[in-house]
């Protein structure tokens, strides 16, 4: 039993990593009508770039997070811009362009990977952090990263819903998200609203990647994994759908805890696809989504 | 207030407007008429920025216009009051309305706007905080103009807003926009249903082919025989037993 527990914990903290990732997939999709693919190289990019503010500045660790959260952010509303805003105003989705931009993430993917390792090298690097000893609850021994993931998580998963629901620069990302047009006719500065919807989303990947550092080591192709199994996870949820995103985070992740626990450890990643299969199988729009017309 | 001159358009290699020439003056009421694929969504879609006219121009107050992008052109005070269908489903009342305002980052003043459209349709008020996708399609169309109204326009445009209505919520709501147009709005409204447009509208213009074919007061064109012909199949007074909507 205390064995499935701990499966459990560790499920839960690394599916709240994909949920995450997988949030600013959705959210992205749902703002921008693209399939982001190079997503996972926004998440390794935030591990590296966390990385090097860790050393540089040596600041508390919620700081860490919070400064590469924007620059991070800034590096994505930087590529948006000047890559994928000429395909996305050409008409998303099922057009030319639309398909044009899934073939534009991968290429990005690959720079990506390629211009860490230019700066980086392809060596794996440990996170300059050290958070002292391991906590116990009940019977159970865990590292203190698991803490800050948790907390983390919370924090931002809230911060976004009070973002989205409150502010009026959150209405206006709610507007653009259901319909450009309408937006516009509304005084909402469409193109600006939509760098700014690509920045968060960039931000929720980096925290991802600065939160998930301290465990794993920091490299290059850290991302390619956690793209796949993140996109798995907003499908699941329903793909566009923000809490969705995060439950289907979760189920993901405990799916390949509690897999590589009971079955076996060798063959950990079919377990995340499994689920996919058997999701899209039952319930295609994902466990939250709805059916969803083509967008205007 | 509002100067098409010669105005050109359509989409891709698709020429929909071959030289509008159309004015609306302050407080003035006009109707923009015509049947279906005539192109009265593409002038208002190159009058509030959506699409770039290919010739011709478009001056809003002495400000030339075209080709400015759409939020810059409502910051303006020319605010265009989409479909009914067009209003956010997934947000309420309250929250579509505050994107309507959205030009507006002054808090004082958007409550105030707000009430101002609450005042006129108090049954937005009374479901100020229920989703927008369960209300009627009356509500929405007023849910609508109350958002036009929340961007404190000097002008508003008007999408077919007797669109999938029944004749008497049609009548309703434009009693209401009477009302709002004898508060100084000056107002262009683009439909099909042509005798409703013209009982509210002191000006009208037909659409044809892409270029103004008739144009002259509500009240001739009422009794024009081409558009009595064409669009009414007899003449507004039989209908409506002289009903005045401006009461």
């Amino acid at each position: 039993m205390q064995y499935f527990i701990d499966l459990v914990v560790v499920g839960l903290s690394i599916g709240l990593v994909y949920g995450l990732v997988a949030l600013g997939i959705s959210l992205i999709y749902s703002g921008l009508d693209i399939v982001h693919f190079a997503h996972g190289e926004i998440y390794m990019f935030g591990a590296f770039i966390g990385m090097v503010v860790a050393e540089t500045l040596s600041l508390p660790f919620p700081v860490t997070i919070a400064i590469t959260m924007i620059l991070t952010g800034f590096l994505g509303m930087v590529i948006e811009r000047v890559f994928y805003r000429r395909l996305t105003r050409a008409g998303g989705g099922y057009t030319f362009a639309g398909m044009g931009m899934i073939i534009c993430g991968f290429g990005m993917s690959i720079t990506l990977q390629n211009l860490a390792n230019l700066i980086w090298g392809a060596k794996a690097k440990p996170f300059p952090v050290s958070f002292g000893m391991p906590f116990e609850i009940g019977s159970m021994v865990l590292p203190q990263s698991y803490l800050w993931i948790f907390g983390s998580a919370m924090i931002l998963m809230i911060g976004l819903h009070l973002f989205l629901k409150k502010t009026r620069l959150g209405l206006a990302v709610r507007a653009v998200a259901h319909n450009k047009d309408i937006a516009y006719l509304m005084g909402i500065n469409v193109p600006m609203t939509i760098s700014i919807t690509f920045g968060v989303a960039c931000g929720m990947a980096a925290a991802a990647g600065v939160l998930v550092a301290p465990i794993n080591y920091v490299q290059v192709l850290m991302g390619i994994g956690v793209l796949v199994k993140a996109f798995a996870a907003a499908v699941v949820g329903g793909f566009g759908n923000l809490p969705g995103a995060i439950l289907g985070g979760l189920l993901v992740g405990v799916t390949e805890s509690l897999g590589a626990g009971y079955i076996s450890g060798s063959y950990k990643d079919i377990y995340a696809f499994m689920l996919l299969i058997i999701v899209l199988m039952v319930r295609p729009s994902g466990i939250l989504g709805i059916d969803t017309r083509v967008k205007a | 207030m509002l100067e098409i001159n010669n105005l050109e358009a359509g989409y891709g290699s698709v020429q929909i407007l071959n030289g509008v020439t159309l004015n609306v003056a302050k407080t003035q009421i006009v109707a923009l008429l015509g049947g279906n694929g005539t192109g009265k969504s593409t002038i208002l879609k190159a009058i509030s920025g959506l699409i770039k006219p290919t010739a011709g121009t478009i001056t809003f107050n002495g400000e030339r216009i075209d080709g400015k992008r759409p939020n810059q052109i409502v910051r303006r005070g020319l605010a265009q009051v989409t479909q009914s269908k067009e209003a956010y489903p997934g947000m309420t009342v309250e929250e579509n309305l505050r994107v309507g305002g959205f030009v507006n980052n002054n808090r004082a003043s958007i409550r105030r706007n707000l009430e101002r459209v609450y005042d006129h349709f108090p049954i937005l008020k009374e479901r100020r905080q229920q989703l927008s996708g369960t209300l009627s399609g009356g509500q929405l169309q007023m849910l609508c103009i109350g958002r036009g109204l929340m961007s404190e326009p000097k002008m508003m445009l008007l999408d077919e807003p007797s669109a999938a209505l029944a004749p008497q919520i049609v009548l309703d709501i434009f009693r209401i926009i009477s009302r709002i147009c004898r508060e100084g709005m000056t107002l262009l409204i683009v439909e099909q249903n042509v005798r409703m447009a013209l009982l509210l509208a002191q000006y009208g213009c037909v659409l044809k082919d892409g270029v103004i074919h008739i144009e002259g007061p509500a009240e001739d064109l009422i009794h024009d025989d081409n558009v009595r012909l064409s669009y009414l199949g007899g003449t507004v007074a039989d209908r409506h037993g002289g009903q005045n909507l401006q009461q």
